[in-house]
């Protein structure tokens, strides 16, 4: 790996190494830009460090100390957000699809939340690409939006779980579709094809997960880019002129400084903006690239409620990814729905722990009642959704008074659902409990806390008033200060948000590119 | 074609040197020459039959291993396949005439069996939601394999009756020329075998660009076996032999090409036991090459037609 002094002044430092800053690290490397790119998590090696045991993988999750609040709390941690390089990706789903084209105008077009300021055929166009780079195995035919090319590996084979979500399906006459997964189905380059023992959302210990970690991270290496692990970023200074100069990080305990040319913050949509805030400067008191006083707002996570039941058959769910099919029947069907938005629900496979504490949290169940009930995990079925939430200006992040083990202010998230989110999700618990209902699943029960992706909180849009950034992720306020991750979404779509943040990322090297070629960086 | 036939009898052919019984050329064959011919290109059908009932055992024996033989029919085609293999030994080393009928009998029985294989997995397909889909026809019980019986059945049923048939009588099957019967039935089923490979492979996405040797080479063999088979015969075959030559050397590396597969999988050979199941199958590509056999049989057959017709040297046959 080629290392730079922190007295090197680098094209690019990047903050985090994840969706967006593992895509950003390769192809800016790969143009020729020197580049930094610093995540607070360890740098994993799949095949020594992670072992089959889900507590144990605990260590992938960002587990630092954050304060949720308001009427209805986020669950932080595991199931939204990753720490380590290659970010939350190491222990997604894979599930890798494509917003549906409306939802970049979805406030002209579908008369809620707000445009996004791209073209879907383009961001139609940097799909593909990040579909290629991924190997995403997916459908010959994917029955919505409009056509795409070929996925380059083909859909994995079907585990039980998943058939019985197609048949679910087609009982209430809706289509269903073998999920586009980010593992691979047959050997590519290091990557084993995928072995369908369902680990995934816990690391995957064969490297057939095509993640940042195991796609990006080695391009980026490859073409002369730094990752430096284990370094966690406190703060971004800023001259005089209002231009970012670098980046303050703890390493090994020590305060350092990497000087810049650029900084990218790709740290989610918590860390984000909590690295913006806790930059203030004289010059910019309320935080950098804040003017509009949006940095922390929108803050918008994905209803992922569930229907669980018990099949009279064996299933063994927890084989394979979890979500091997899907149906985005309610993301394309306009008709019929007293919400804005929409869901798609996809197939699960929760492994024993994650099932006690949904039958903890959601049923309430302990002792004897609860041994009874895990006797029967060889049965269980269940569907879960990912679902629309609207952006809404008070859900939010700011800065508390409390401080981590880096001696930095923590997040304190506040959120509330809308109206509008209970009604979609009691559509989708309605649907999905017909569909397992409709497959002769018995003893059906709702999960109806679940939330899971995160996003907004740094959102793009057309003008410094109303976003933080502009369409080529770089700050209206800040010219050398970019921020490119799920924290600038608009709104967050009904889909899972990561292949979307890679469209983006790569863009916005292509734009970088562009500039640069122009003199305009 | 038939027009040069006389300068080439003065210049031999190369395809493959010259039984030595024909080398001295003559209009007509000799009784021992149409012996020859038919007792190679039996011996080659059986050969062919065998290879392809050895590779139909391990195969089935692994993929419904991997099913867990939960339904008790999955044990017919490992059965079946042990006896085929057994008569196809049989009648390799027996004297002409013994056990002919019994093998007969059990060439027929390899042939139903296939069938029946061929409709269970068709019914698994459909069975499955999604029915016809991609889905289905890449990982339910995959349509192609139980035919392999089918061919093997019908490639050993050839031999025996090739076998059964006087050298002074054209061979015929129901009626038709054998040597026909065997080029046409060796083409579709090397088009079918390329189709199961094509489907297989395109499951793996082409990874490895070695993946497409048995979806472009064999089909074109293939196809000049299949225009043999419909044109009047002639002498030799050349560009076909060394087309199926190729092919032959394809379903051998192939296997090798497999065993690298499960190398590539989690665990390589270190974890045989899950990546033979899981991996590519390593006995399946073997059955280029036996089809490749039984098409230079049929060439074989083809060019003593044209010889018993009296237009080539019947020396123009490969060994
Ligand atoms: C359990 C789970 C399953 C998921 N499944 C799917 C799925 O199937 N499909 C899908 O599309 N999406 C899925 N997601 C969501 C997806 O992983 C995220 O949306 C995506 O990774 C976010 O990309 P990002 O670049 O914004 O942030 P991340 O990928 O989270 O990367 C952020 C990185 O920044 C680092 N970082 C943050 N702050 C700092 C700092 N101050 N200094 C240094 N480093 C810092 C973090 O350590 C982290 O590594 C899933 C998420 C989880 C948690
Ligand atoms: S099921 Fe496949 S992708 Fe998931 S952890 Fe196992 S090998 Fe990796």
């Amino acid at each position: 790996m080629r290392c730079h002094a922190d007295t090197d002044t680098v094209d690019f430092v990047i903050v985090g190494t994840g969706a967006g800053g593992g895509t950003l690290a390769a192809r800016l490397a790969e143009q020729g830009f020197s580049v930094v790119a610093l995540d607070a998590g360890p740098f994993f090696r799949p095949l020594l460090d992670f072992a089959s045991d889900e507590t144990a993988q605990n260590q992938l999750f960002w587990t630092d100390k954050r304060v949720s609040s308001g009427t209805n709390p986020i669950k932080m941690g595991g199931n939204n957000s990753g720490k380590a390089v290659g970010g939350s990706t190491v222990h997604f789903a894979m599930v890798s699809l494509r917003f549906r084209p409306e939802w970049f105008k979805s406030r002209s077009i579908l008369g809620y939340g707000a445009d996004w300021p791209l073209d879907w055929a383009e961001m139609w166009h940097y799909y593909s690409m990040a579909e290629q780079a991924l190997a995403i195995a997916g459908p010959i035919h994917y029955p919505w939006g409009p056509k795409r090319p070929r996925y380059p590996y083909r859909a994995h084979e079907l585990n039980a779980a998943a058939k019985l979500l197609a048949r679910g399906c087609e009982a209430l006459g809706y289509r269903w579709s073998e999920t586009p997964l980010a593992t691979v189905s047959a050997p590519r380059g290091k990557s084993p094809p995928c072995v369908y023992r369902g680990f995934c959302r816990f690391g995957c210990s064969t490297n057939a997960k095509q993640s940042a970690l195991t796609v990006w991270i080695p391009r980026a290496l490859k073409a002369g880019a730094e990752i430096r692990d284990l370094a966690m970023a406190g703060r971004i200074d800023v001259d005089h002129q209002g231009c970012a100069t670098g980046v303050h990080y703890v390493r090994e305990g020590q305060w350092r400084f990497q000087n810049a040319r650029n900084v990218i913050v790709c740290g989610y949509a918590i860390e984000t903006p909590r690295l913006l805030l806790n930059s203030e400067t004289a010059c910019f008191p309320d935080g950098l690239a804040n003017s509009s006083g949006l940095v922390g707002r929108y803050l918008m996570t994905q209803a992922n409620q569930a229907a669980w039941g018990r099949m009279e058959d064996e299933v063994r769910w927890y084989k394979g990814p979890p979500s091997l099919a899907l149906t985005e029947h309610w993301n394309y069907e306009d008709r019929g729905k007293d919400f804005f938005g929409g869901y798609c629900w996809m197939g699960q496979g929760p492994l024993p722990i994650e099932w006690v504490s949904v039958q903890t949290s959601a049923r309430g169940l302990w002792g004897p009642a609860l041994r009874t009930e895990m006797m029967d995990y060889n049965h269980q079925i269940g569907v879960k959704m990912v679902g629309e939430m609207l952006p809404n200006e008070d859900n939010r992040v700011t800065l508390d008074d409390d401080t981590d083990q880096y001696g930095l202010p923590i997040p304190r998230i506040t959120y509330e659902w809308s109206e509008n989110d209970k009604r979609l999700i009691n559509h989708a618990l309605n649907q999905m409990t017909m569909s397992l209902a409709a497959i002769g699943a018995t003893r059906i029960f709702p999960q109806d806390d679940d939330t899971n992706h995160l996003a907004g909180t740094a959102r793009m849009g057309f003008n410094r008033e109303t976003s933080v950034v502009n369409s080529d992720c770089r700050s209206w306020d800040i010219p050398n200060l970019w921020i490119c991750d799920g924290s600038v979404f608009p709104t967050t779509g009904g889909v899972n948000p990561a292949l979307t943040i890679q469209a983006l990322a790569l863009r916005t090297a292509d734009r970088i590119k562009h500039l640069a070629a122009r003199r305009e960086l | 074609m038939t027009k040069d036939a006389d300068n080439r009898s003065a210049a031999p052919p190369i395809s493959g040197g010259a039984i030595p019984e024909a080398s001295n050329i003559a209009r007509a064959p000799s009784r021992p020459a149409t012996d020859r011919v038919y007792e190679r290109s039996a011996h080659d059908l059986h050969a062919a039959a065998g290879l392809i009932a050895l590779s139909v055992l391990l195969d089935s024996a692994v993929e419904h291993y991997r099913g867990s033989y939960h339904n008790k029919a999955m044990f017919t085609p490992l059965v079946t396949a042990t006896i085929t293999l057994t008569a196809t030994a049989h009648g390799l080393r027996a004297p002409a005439g013994l056990g002919h009928a019994g093998r007969r009998g059990i060439f027929v029985l390899a042939v139903a069996t296939g069938a029946v294989g061929t409709g269970f997995h068709v019914y698994d397909i459909l069975a499955k939601p999604g029915g016809i889909s991609w889905q289905n026809l890449f990982y339910a019980a995959p349509l192609g394999a139980p035919s392999a019986l089918i061919v093997s059945g019908l490639a050993g049923f050839l031999a025996e009756h090739i076998r059964a048939t006087p050298p002074d009588e054209s061979a015929r099957v129901f009626g038709h020329s054998v040597s026909r019967s065997a080029a046409l039935g060796s083409a579709l089923a090397l088009v079918g075998t390329s189709a199961e490979a094509a489907l297989l492979h395109f499951r793996g996405a082409f990874q490895n660009p070695a993946m497409f040797f048995p979806v472009t080479l064999p089909p074109v063999a293939a196809g000049l076996l299949g225009f043999a088979g419909l044109r009047p015969a002639v002498g030799a075959y050349p560009v076909t032999q060394a087309c199926l030559t190729a092919t032959a050397a394809i379903g051998l590396a192939g296997t090798g090409f497999h065993a690298y597969g499960v190398a590539r999988a989690m665990g390589g050979w270190r974890n045989w036991h899950q990546n033979l199941l899981d991996g590519p199958p390593i006995p399946t590509p073997p059955s280029f090459a036996a089809l490749a056999l039984a098409g230079r049989a049929a060439l074989r057959l083809l060019a003593h037609d044209a010889s018993r017709a009296g237009h080539t040297p019947a020396r123009a046959v490969p060994p």
